[in-house]
């Protein structure tokens, strides 16, 4: 809920580094909420917010929107470029629309919700939190993440979670291609009730069922028997 | 890095698309501010519309006439006028071969040659398109755009983009990217007789495409094969007088949004260069890996996607 308190930022002719800086300076002074207006689509907005502030965008994001941040509530009303999130720690970012490449690119922490569409290399390299795709997701989604878990409503590219250390992706639609070292399986009902308790949580709309992918292991350790499958991921 | 848009109305009427080009490429100004140009398919001429760069080294006036007079001897030239380094004429039918040849042969370049095309370019940031050419006039039913940071190869008006495929009317291409294949196909296609006009890499996804396009492929499929044939990162948008679209490279390296509503088709690296021409109530789509798309005028602007 947005009151008539809300404080609001007009940020049509703000250079990003002040809508930054007015971000940061409303959450060290107690605020409890911030709207921004007009973003423009505009790259690195509420970059490394540090504090538990919740941050409404009205309208498209460029790159990076969010990133590096500990502890924010980001909802982003519109679509957002590449990086969304990266390098999340804590807190939740929300984009109604669909994201660029990357997103939650490395999070270690936190929640991240693509309502629509996330592109290619999304959630790569994440060391925890969660992240939620309502749509589809591209190709060579969650390569090489370690830990944390990966929700995909829909349908998932080419190359899906390949090379994958730990963690895991649950996806609702087709996968195109499954990433090296990988293993699917069926989710299981205690998985199950636990992605539609995420999904009911943040509004997102998924099926009754979910494959459910993880690390093959295989790559953890070299093993000249598994020279086939090194060959392969390289 | 570079940004590229692009811009397709599916109506078929002309509309000011200059105008619509020089603003997505403003809001991507800071992609690269080395160079810029735009490439507009406006009404067609009964035969060829042609621009030429004159030579820097010459005296401009003097070659624009010893130019004309050369066309003269190859056809019926209708209309002609020179406006800084660019000189521009129609002409009624003529062998195309033979004028670019003729038009060439003592250091002007053909910047573009069609029915339909019209390319401007000039080193500098885009802004500066409209003073020196009047770029936000010119009016078609489609368009792209480039503004360049060179990575590999010199900054002058030759290297610049878009670069119209050289022997093949209407065909022109912007690209993002780097095609690290560059050199084994330029000596490729050097050793089939090819002339490369510049060391820009992005020069050979046309030569790429005109090729295709003369063995009898059609530009949707040059660009289908293109993604499977050409190595490096690229995101670059193609078209013809009839056909306008975008291919992505395999591993989705660089960048580009697509937003397409009933009535118009806008494609750029960053939203914030749709958003400043389609201002809101549009949905944006980052393209996919491999993904080639391309749309083709008249018939309801069909438009076929498929990814590799």
């Amino acid at each position: 809920m947005t009151s008539s308190r809300t404080r609001k930022l007009d940020a049509d002719r703000l250079p990003v580094r002040e809508i930054n800086a007015t971000i940061r300076r409303a959450a060290a002074d107690g605020e409890r909420e911030i709207r921004i207006e007009h973003p423009g689509a505009r790259h690195n907005l509420a970059v490394a917010v540090l504090r538990d502030i919740r941050v409404a965008i009205d309208g498209p994001v460029g790159y990076y929107c969010g990133g590096m941040s500990d502890g924010v509530r980001l909802e982003v009303r519109g679509s957002a470029g590449w990086g969304l999130a990266e390098c999340l720690l804590s807190g939740t970012v929300v984009v109604e629309g669909n994201a660029g490449n990357g997103a939650a690119a490395s999070i270690r922490g936190g929640t991240v919700v693509v309502k629509g569409d996330a592109a290619a290399r999304a959630g790569i390299a994440m060391k925890g939190g969660l992240l939620v795709v309502g749509g589809d997701c591209g190709y060579m989604t969650g390569f090489m993440m370690q830990r944390g878990r990966i929700i995909v409503c829909g349908n998932a590219g080419p190359a899906l979670a390949d090379s994958m250390y730990e963690g895991v992706v649950y996806v609702g639609g087709e996968i195109a291609e499954l990433g090296n070292d990988t293993v699917v399986s069926d989710a299981s009902a205690a998985e199950l009730a636990e992605i539609q308790a995420a999904l009911a949580h943040h509004g997102v709309k998924g099926p009754a069922a979910f494959r459910k992918v993880v690390s093959g292991r295989k790559l953890w350790n070299y093993d000249k028997k598994e020279l086939a499958a090194w060959k392969a991921a390289f | 890095m570079c940004g590229i848009v692009g811009y397709f109305d599916k109506s078929g009427a002309g509309r000011p698309i200059g105008a619509t080009l020089l603003s997505m490429l403003g809001a991507l100004g800071r992609r690269g501010p080395d160079s810029a140009g735009v490439a507009v398919w406006g009404e067609a001429v009964d035969g060829v519309v042609v621009r030429v760069a004159l030579s820097e080294r010459a005296d401009a006036a003097a070659l624009g006439r010893e130019l004309l007079a050369r066309a003269r001897r190859l056809g019926r030239v209708s209309r002609s006028a020179a406006t800084g380094p660019f000189l521009r004429f129609t002409m009624g039918k003529v062998d195309v071969d033979a004028l670019v040849a003729a038009l060439e042969s003592d250091g002007a370049e053909v910047v573009s040659l069609g029915t339909r095309l019209e390319i401007v370019k000039q080193v500098g940031a885009p802004q500066n398109l409209d003073t020196a050419f009047g770029a936000a006039k010119l009016a078609g039913t489609h368009g792209i755009g480039h503004t360049r940071l060179s990575t590999e190869s010199r900054v002058d008006l030759s290297h610049s983009q878009p670069f119209w495929s050289h022997g093949i009317p209407d065909l022109a291409v912007v690209h993002n990217g780097h095609i690290t294949s560059y050199h084994r196909l330029r000596r490729l296609y050097e050793q089939d007789g090819v002339r490369f006009y510049t060391e820009n890499d992005s020069e050979v996804i046309g030569v790429y495409l005109g090729r295709k396009l003369r063995e009898g492929a059609s530009l949707r499929e040059a660009m289908h094969a293109s993604v499977r044939e050409l190595d490096g990162s690229f995101s670059y948008l193609a078209s013809t007088a009839d056909t306008f679209g975008f291919a992505k490279d395999p591993f989705c390296l660089k960048p580009l949004l697509v937003a397409e509503s009933a009535g118009a088709v806008a494609i750029a690296n960053e939203e914030i260069a749709l958003h400043a021409v389609l201002g809101h109530g549009y949905r944006a789509r980052e393209a996919g890996a491999g993904e080639v798309a391309t749309w083709d005028r008249g018939a309801g602007a069909r438009r076929r996607r498929r990814v590799a």
